[in-house]
């Protein structure tokens, strides 16, 4: 589901995230958008999949009032979305504006922000226009001519691409990875740095063979600044379950020595590699 | 052949055991874990009381007992090291008489110059009003070292002559000279006796470099850098023995010339002043202020500050190292020490900021050049070495207090509505009482504590004190004596609490929260509205109802404090700063409107409320509090507990030094840091013997987490956030 441009200027929001560090360089604010196209089985952000506001449900903090349609205080039921204007979410991202320094600033993220591109590309351009530093996490599945529009309005963009073989891309994501090599291969056409990550998931991608297919694909593009790979999380299986809502599985967790083995096959590649943000 | 870093180590050993054995003797601890010794277990002391009384008091009356206690308590050389002494137990233990069961816990003061007009509204507020507390001030350590021990004795007999109606003050500070000349020769005897014994050649070469060292600072000024950190040492312990001072000095300003000439001579390297400087670190845990800009903003940043960072890092445990933070530091420096928090994670160093801390300038009297000579020295707290003092940290208001009083006047009091200015200016009437009562208290202080406890310690490196013949707190040049608020976290998220709540969104009216309140949040309803009100928005959340009343609650208090007149140059100073007292200052408070149950902490400082947001709450909290400061250059703490999640090569120094640049820069006068493992001090909390060596800094000070009781060890758990 793509929400089309001009149905509404204001964007569907999980949480604004502050002083956050795992999303770009330098100390950010990152705009989590509600809402994505693909269904990652091993997703650490499972509320941000569907585009509809909902209850997330913690039934341990429950206290047992029995007045939760009066509404809930406890923790135990979670109201997740909600629909601002880019200037409200720019007011929000105002507060931390004095410690973006040289290279820290806003990135939007997700769900997929490239789903509500005519909120994502407003809010990009009040941002340029006050001078702060943009950057995108987008899993690049969106078509060519409404994602690329968007995107050459950041200053870095940082992106997906979990898996070359399509058939399997379907079966753990619920979409084809086709978009996302052609996006990808076309990102230097931009001229603007970007990165590519590979969330590392034992029995589905963490193969030398899988991960060496991705690395030669990324390793030659033009604007590369790194290919990283992240260690899967079970962080989604934590967060607050809402009722007939998406449930992401259970994987094991790969070891760091794992990681560090994959990344040492990639070092045979001409780009800089990362694990977890850690230079290798 | 052992090397100075390896020394290093095995004297780190010594310290690990003595704290455990004053951990095995005290118990708990709860406050710094100073430099002191364990006392032997035949150890005990009886004091020297005054003629007709069963207690000392005036200068020699302390004098006597500080030159008793100083011929009794043990002699400390340990050959490892390159200095020697300790101090093991503390006058002011014997100060309130009988323990203070005899009296009710009155001190010696209140005895002898009582101010019983007072008291009703001293224990009404909850007020530390700071009469007969002791320190808390600043030595000029230029003055020691510039005549020495010989030096200031000659000083003080030359000027009994000038002024002999002050001989009693005269013949105090005599004594205190002389003990203290013979406490360095029973050291300097023992060294000797190990010098006929030690056959290590590095060994006996330090031990004769200890024994000249000290024969000649016995009675000589200092003239290598060894003796000036051994004076700098002697005077420490001294001063700690006395009435527990702790107040250091600009360590690398005042060594750098020693420094200098030292290497020029071809007697000193870095290796070595490290180890002297490490030496120093161990011996007290003083508070040292590094960098900073001078009076023409030039930095002061010298090659001895990276020797004290290194030092401090080779003992790789507490230190009371503050630096302070202006637009010209050296970034060398800078990231060096932010390095140093990082990777040895031991609390240190702390950062105070010199914008914020100019704002001094706004108080009578006080140029740009006091105001930059102001430095830190205590667990929040500045002061002008040798011409200020001012009681910092030693007096408090508990402001949440003020708060309870005024909201339950209002609402036992039928014949008005409630409403919010109403509780306002209720609180505004009971906080210009509660100043009003602490003025009075500190010009009783300013009036008699020279007659009871002197600084007779600190006097010898005060500037007119030994020259006029006056203690200190009769002849400081500049008095700007502290008033710290307690409470204001709670204070601010209990006025959102009420407006969101009980005025915008009229959930519940105030008579229902009055009700609440009395019967603290009682059942499964009175539950659902505590968190009701807990969820409010809260005071470091960003331009949150919560920040705003912080905003004005603060400058309330300031305001009110700037107002109360002080005779001649004194004057108030106001802070937010509940040191570690936020348990005890708690108790006294009932239920809040911000959801906090009866007689549980308040928050601390000018800290937020735990958990009060759930992301980002590393750069909330610097934004939040940086907007609260009171503008007058007495600090108002960024107490910073995270695990920043980003090591060294993640870029988590440049993240932390943007963090702290900013917060600076908005007007942030103090940043007390723990750089933590999140995961390491749950264990800790858990059991602290799995963790012995982990140190954080409660408050401003720093101590073993392992010393701490539990409900000290909650605190700073409580605290934690998240990081970035």
């Amino acid at each position: 589901m793509i929400l089309q441009k001009g149905t509404s200027v204001q964007g569907m929001i999980s949480n604004l995230q502050h002083c956050s560090v795992h999303d770009g360089p330098g100390i950010r604010t990152t705009v989590f958008l509600k809402g994505c196209n693909m269904r990652c089985k091993w997703c650490h952000n499972p509320e941000t999949i569907s585009f509809q506001q909902e209850t997330l449900l913690y039934p341990d903090k429950c206290i047992g009032c029995g007045m939760c349609a009066e509404g809930c205080y406890s923790g135990a039921r979670v109201l997740c979305g909600k629909r601002m204007t880019p200037a409200e979410v720019f007011e929000d991202i105002k507060l931390d504006q004095p410690y973006y320094g040289d290279d820290g600033g806003v990135t939007i993220s997700g769900g997929e922000p490239l789903c509500q591109p005519d909120f994502t590309g407003a809010l990009l351009d009040m941002c340029k226009e006050n001078g702060i530093n943009t950057a995108i996490e987008t899993n690049m599945s969106i078509p060519h001519d409404v994602a690329f529009p968007v995107l050459k309005k950041c200053d870095f963009i940082m992106c997906d691409l979990k898996i070359m073989d399509d058939e399997k891309h379907i079966k753990y994501t619920e979409r084809s990875n086709q978009q996302i090599l052609e996006n990808i291969s076309r990102l230097p056409e931009l001229g603007i740095p970007f990165l590519v990550r590979t969330p590392v998931i034992p029995s589905v991608n963490d193969t030398e063979e899988e991960i060496m297919a991705i690395g030669r694909f990324v390793s030659k593009l033009k604007g590369l600044v790194y290919y990283e790979l992240l260690p899967y999380h079970p962080m989604g299986l934590s967060k607050g379950k809402t009722e007939g809502g998406f449930q992401c599985e259970r994987f094991e967790k790969p070891t760091r020595e794992h990681m560090l083995q994959l990344a040492q096959c990639l070092k045979t590649l001409p780009c800089d590699i990362r694990v977890a943000g850690e230079q290798v | 052949m052992l090397t100075y870093r390896e020394r290093t180590k095995k004297m780190m050993e010594v310290k690990l055991r003595h704290t455990m054995e004053k951990k095995a003797q005290q118990g708990y601890m709860d406050a710094d874990d100073y430099g002191c010794i364990p006392l032997p277990k035949d150890y005990h002391f009886d004091i020297i009381p005054n003629e007709g009384y069963d207690f000392f008091f005036g200068p020699m009356g302390c004098a006597r007992n500080l030159a008793k206690m100083l011929d009794e308590i043990p002699v400390y050389v340990d050959p490892m090291e390159i200095m020697c002494g300790r101090w093991s137990d503390m006058m002011s233990k014997y100060r309130y008489i009988g323990g203070g069961k005899k009296t009710g816990g009155k001190s010696t003061i209140s005895i002898l110059y009582p101010y019983d007009d007072l008291v009703e509204d001293q224990i009404k507020y909850g007020l530390n009003p700071g009469i007969g507390a002791e320190n808390h001030c600043a030595c000029d350590y230029n003055i020691g070292i510039e005549l020495g021990f010989g030096g200031l004795l000659e000083k003080i007999r030359r000027y009994r002559d000038i002024n002999p109606n002050r001989k009693e003050f005269y013949d105090a500070e005599e004594l205190v000279v002389l003990s203290i000349q013979k406490f360095i020769q029973r050291h300097i005897d023992k060294i000797e006796e190990l010098l006929k014994t030690e056959e290590r050649p590095e060994i006996r070469e330090t031990l004769q470099e200890m024994l000249e060292c000290n024969r000649n600072i016995k009675t000589e000024p200092p003239k290598t850098f060894l003796e000036a950190c051994q004076f700098i040492a002697w005077i420490n312990t001294v001063s700690r023995t006395y009435d527990r001072d702790g107040a250091g000095c600009s360590l690398d300003v005042i060594l750098y010339p020693f420094y200098v000439d030292d290497v020029k001579k071809g007697i000193l390297d870095d290796e070595k002043a490290t180890f002297i400087l490490a030496d120093l670190l161990l011996i007290e845990t003083h508070y040292y202020q590094l960098s900073g800009p001078d009076s023409c903003d030039r930095d002061l940043t010298n090659k001895v500050s990276y020797l004290v960072l290194d030092a401090a890092h080779w003992l790789n445990t507490s230190a009371n190292i503050t630096i302070r933070l202006h637009d010209n530091i050296d970034p060398k420096f800078l990231r060096k020490a932010v390095e140093y928090l990082f990777t040895d994670r031991n609390a240190w160093p702390r950062f105070s900021g010199d914008k914020g801390l100019m704002g001094y300038t706004k108080n009578k009297h006080i140029t740009k050049k006091i105001a930059r000579d102001r430095i830190a020295v205590g667990c929040h707290w500045m002061a002008v070495p040798g011409k200020e003092y001012s009681l910092n940290d030693c007096v408090k208001i508990n402001v949440a207090k003020v708060f309870d009083i005024a909201f339950h006047e209002m609402m036992d009091d039928k014949s008005q509505e409630p409403s919010m200015d109403r509780l306002l200016a209720i609180m505004q009437k009971h906080l210009t009482k509660a100043v009003e009562t602490i003025a009075k208290g500190l010009n009783h202080h300013m009036t008699y504590q020279q007659y009871v406890n002197p600084e007779i310690v600190m006097n010898l490196m005060m500037h007119n004190s030994i020259e006029t013949g006056l203690d200190i707190t009769a002849c400081a040049e500049i008095q700007g004596m502290c008033v710290d608020g307690v409470g204001l976290g709670l204070i601010a998220d209990s006025l959102a609490a009420i407006e969101q709540r009980v005025i915008n969104e009229k959930k519940l009216t105030w008579e229902e929260l009055d009700e609440l309140l009395k019967s603290d949040f009682e059942g499964v309803q009175g539950e659902r509205m505590r968190l009701m009100l807990k969820s409010s928005e809260r005071y470091c959340q960003g331009n949150s109802l919560g920040d705003k009343w912080a905003a004005y609650i603060s400058k309330m208090f300031a305001d009110t404090v700037k107002a109360q007149p002080m005779p001649g140059i004194r004057e108030l100073v106001p802070g937010w700063f509940s040191w570690s007292n936020t348990i005890a200052f708690g108790k006294e408070v009932g239920a809040t409107p911000d959801g906090r149950k009866a007689g549980t902490p308040v928050t601390h400082g000018a800290n937020p409320n735990p958990g009060f947001r759930a992301d980002g709450a590393a750069t909330a909290m610097a934004t939040g509090i940086a907007r609260i400061q009171t503008g007058y250059g007495n600090t108002c703490p960024l107490q910073l507990e995270m695990d920043p999640k980003l090591g060294v090569q993640e870029g988590g120094i440049d993240k932390f030094i943007q963090l702290l640049k900013t917060h600076v820069d908005m007007g942030g006068t103090l940043v007390n840091v723990n750089i933590l493992d999140h995961d390491k001090l749950m264990e800790a909390h858990k059991d602290p013997s799995t963790h012995p060596e982990l140190v954080v800094r409660v408050t401003g000070f720093t101590a073993y987490f392992a010393t701490l009781s539990p409900e000290f060890r909650q605190l700073v758990v409580d605290r934690f956030v998240d990081g970035f």
